[in-house]
C-alpha cells in the first residue's frame, strides 16, 4: 500500500435484508473470515448491518439487547480482531437506538447511538428510534475512534467534537440511500466522498467510511466504501457502488499524529467562538 | 427549454439487475414470469431479468387477444429469441370474447381493453403460481405519473423494475441492452384496439412530455412556471391534468383505519418474509 501500516482496517460493504437477521449474520461472518485472511485488526460494518436498514416497525420485533444470543457468534469472532457492528439496540429504559457496537476480545467495548435521526424525504428514523444522548470516543486496542452513523457525519460539528476529544480516526458507518442522476456513480456516493474527504482534511484525521450496498424495499444503497488518510489521500480505492466487497486499508496512529503536528488545524479550534454561538442561540 | 437530465445506461442497468436478483432471493421463489407485449418496456424488463437471474429462470408469456396487432406477437418472439427466453403463447381471444359477452362489454373498446389487460394479469399470476415465480412488471415512471395504465391490469405486478424510470430513458436503456431495433423504434401502444397508440390517446409523446413531468414532479415547478419556461400551455395542461386526475392509481387501494395497528399506517413492515 506504499505506506507503513501499523494496523489493518477492513470495511465490510455488505447488502443486508431487513428482518432476515440470520442471512445478515452470515454476511458478517463471511466478511470477518475474509478480513482475518488479509490480516485485519478491525472490521467495520455499515449502519444497522445486522438487521437491515428499512425495518420500520420491524425494529419492535428485531431490536436486540447487548446480551442477546444473536450476538454470540460475533462476540466469539471478536476474540482475535475488533468488530464495529450496526444494530437496533433495545434500551433498558425503553426505546430503541440506532447503534454501532464495538466488539473486541469477546466483549462489548463501547456503543455509539446515532445522534441525528433523519425524518424527512424517504427517511423516518425518528418514528422508530430514540436519539443518542452523547458523543464520546470508543476505545479498543487499535486506538480511540470517533464513530458517526450516517447523518451524524452530515453535521460537521460531530467530527469537530470528536477531534477535540482526541480521537485517532473517524469511523463513519452508513446505510446511505442514493438516486441515479446521470453521473457515472450514484449521486449519494458522490456526496459521501465529499463529506469523507472534507471531514478528514479539516479534522486532520483518517476517515474510514463503510456504506452498505444493494436494495431494500425498492430503495437503492450506494456502497462506494472508502478510506482516506489525515490529508485526504486515498488509503484504498473506493469500492464499487453495487457489489459486496471488503475494502482493506492501512491505519497508522503515528502517521495521523505526524500529520497533525505538521497541520495543527484542530489545535487552533476557537472554542470561544463556539461558546459565543451557544450563548447567542440560548443553548 | 428545460430538458430531462440524462442517465448512465450502464449504471442503471447494473443497478436494476441487482434489484431483480435481490427481490427474487428475498422472496424465496424460483424465477420471474413476464408478459412480452412486443413493446419496448416489457423487452427491457425481460432483458434485465435474464441478465440478473439467468434466462432459464425467466418465463416469457405472449398473451395475444382478438384485437392485438399481428406484429406484436412477432416482436415478442424476436425479444424472446434475442435473450434466449422460453416463450409460451397463451391465446386469450376466446376467454376474452366469452367474458366480454357475459359482461356486455364487447362494444365498448375501453371496457374491452381493460378486460384484456386484466385477463393478461390473471394469466401471468396463474402461471407464476405454477413455477412458483414473481410477476415481473413493465410499467414505467412516465405512464405511472400520467395514470396511463389499467388498474389491476398491466399495472399489477410483484415487482416493477422500471417504475421509477422515465420512458425517454427506457428507450436509451433498450438500445444499450440490444433490444431489437423494430421494437425500440415503433410507436408505443397498449395494443388494446387496432391503431391505438399512447401518443394518440394522451395527446403527446413521451420525449415531449417527460421534461414537463420531470420539472413538475421532481423539480417542483407549477403550471405558470412551466409555461414561462417555454412549454406549450396545452402540453402542460394535458400532462398536469392527467397527473392530478389519475393519482389514485399510485396507491391502488385504501384501507379504512379503525384501529391503532392498521397495516402500512401504524405498522409498516418489510415486504419480504422475515427469517
Amino acid at each position: 500500500m506504499g505506506r507503513p501500516a501499523e494496523k489493518v482496517i477492513a470495511l465490510a460493504q455488505i447488502a443486508t435484508c431487513p428482518g432476515q437477521l440470520q442471512y445478515n449474520l452470515e454476511r458478517h461472518l463471511d466478511m470477518v473470515a475474509r478480513a482475518r485472511q488479509v490480516g485485519a485488526h478491525l472490521v467495520v460494518f455499515p449502519e444497522l448491518s445486522l438487521s437491515g436498514y428499512l425495518l420500520a416497525h420491524g425494529v419492535l420485533e428485531h431490536a436486540v439487547r447487548l446480551d442477546d444470543p444473536l450476538l454470540a457468534p460475533l462476540l466469539e469472532a471478536s476474540r482475535d480482531l475488533a468488530l464495529l457492528v450496526g444494530l437496533p439496540l433495545r434500551e433498558g429504559q425503553g426505546g430503541i437506538s440506532n447503534a454501532a457496537v464495538l466488539l473486541e476480545g469477546g466483549e462489548v467495548r463501547g456503543v455509539h447511538r446515532k445522534l441525528y435521526l433523519p425524518t424527512s424525504g424517504m427517511f423516518d428514523e425518528g418514528r422508530y428510534f430514540v436519539p443518542g444522548p452523547r458523543l464520546e470516543p470508543l476505545v479498543c486496542s487499535l486506538g480511540r475512534f470517533g464513530v458517526l452513523i450516517c447523518e451524524d457525519a452530515w453535521h460537521l460539528s460531530s467530527a469537530v467534537i470528536l477531534a477535540q476529544a482526541g480521537v485517532d480516526a473517524l469511523l463513519v458507518v452508513a446505510g446511505g440511500p442514493t438516486e441515479l442522476d446521470g453521473g457515472e456513480e450514484p449521486a449519494g456516493s458522490r456526496r459521501w466522498h465529499w463529506i469523507v474527504g472534507a471531514t478528514a482534511v479539516t479534522t486532520v484525521r483518517p476517515v474510514f467510511f463503510a456504506n452498505r450496498c444493494g436494495w431494500e424495499e425498492g430503495v437503492l444503497f450506494g456502497g462506494c466504501s472508502w478510506a482516506v488518510d489525515a490529508r485526504g489521500r486515498s488509503l484504498a480505492p473506493p469500492a464499487p457502488p453495487m457489489t459486496e466487497t471488503l475494502v482493506v486499508t492501512p491505519f497508522s496512529r503515528v502517521a495521523a499524529a505526524r500529520a497533525r503536528t505538521l497541520i495543527p488545524i484542530p489545535y487552533a479550534e476557537r472554542l470561544d467562538l463556539w461558546r459565543a454561538a451557544l450563548e447567542n442561540a440560548g443553548a | 427549454m428545460l430538458e430531462l437530465p440524462g442517465i448512465s445506461t450502464a449504471l442503471l442497468a447494473e443497478t436494476l439487475e441487482k434489484f431483480l436478483a435481490e427481490e427474487l432471493r428475498a422472496s424465496g421463489l424460483a424465477g420471474y414470469v413476464v408478459g412480452l407485449s412486443g413493446g419496448v418496456d416489457s423487452a427491457v424488463s425481460a432483458a434485465l431479468a435474464a441478465a440478473a437471474v439467468g434466462r432459464e429462470r425467466v418465463l416469457a408469456l405472449a398473451l395475444p387477444g382478438p384485437t392485438s396487432a399481428p406484429e406484436s406477437l412477432r416482436d415478442a418472439q424476436a425479444v424472446a429469441e434475442t435473450y434466449g427466453l422460453r416463450l409460451e403463447k397463451i391465446e386469450l381471444g376466446s376467454p376474452a370474447e366469452h367474458l366480454a359477452e357475459t359482461l356486455g362489454a364487447r362494444a365498448d373498446r375501453v371496457r374491452f381493453g381493460n378486460l384484456m389487460a386484466r385477463l393478461r394479469m390473471v394469466a401471468l399470476f396463474d402461471r407464476a403460481r405454477t413455477v412458483p415465480a414473481l410477476v415481473l412488471g413493465s410499467s414505467n415512471k412516465s405512464e405511472i405519473l400520467l395514470g396511463y395504465s389499467t388498474l389491476f391490469g398491466d399495472a399489477a405486478a410483484s415487482v416493477q423494475p422500471l417504475g421509477d424510470v422515465w420512458k425517454t430513458h427506457i428507450f436509451a436503456l433498450a438500445r444499450a441492452l440490444g433490444v431489437p431495433a423494430a421494437v425500440v423504434s415503433k410507436a408505443p401502444t397498449a395494443d388494446l384496439w387496432p391503431g391505438q397508440t399512447d401518443a394518440g390517446e394522451l395527446g403527446f409523446d413521451y420525449p415531449t412530455v417527460d421534461p414537463v413531468l420531470y420539472w413538475h414532479h421532481e423539480g417542483g415547478m407549477g403550471r405558470e412556471e412551466l409555461i414561462a419556461a417555454g412549454f406549450p400551455a396545452t402540453l402542460v395542461d394535458g400532462a398536469l391534468g392527467a397527473y392530478r386526475r389519475n393519482r389514485f392509481k399510485w396507491r391502488p387501494t385504501v384501507v379504512a383505519r379503525v384501529s391503532a395497528s392498521c397495516m402500512n399506517v401504524d405498522r409498516i413492515l418489510p415486504r419480504n418474509p422475515e427469517r
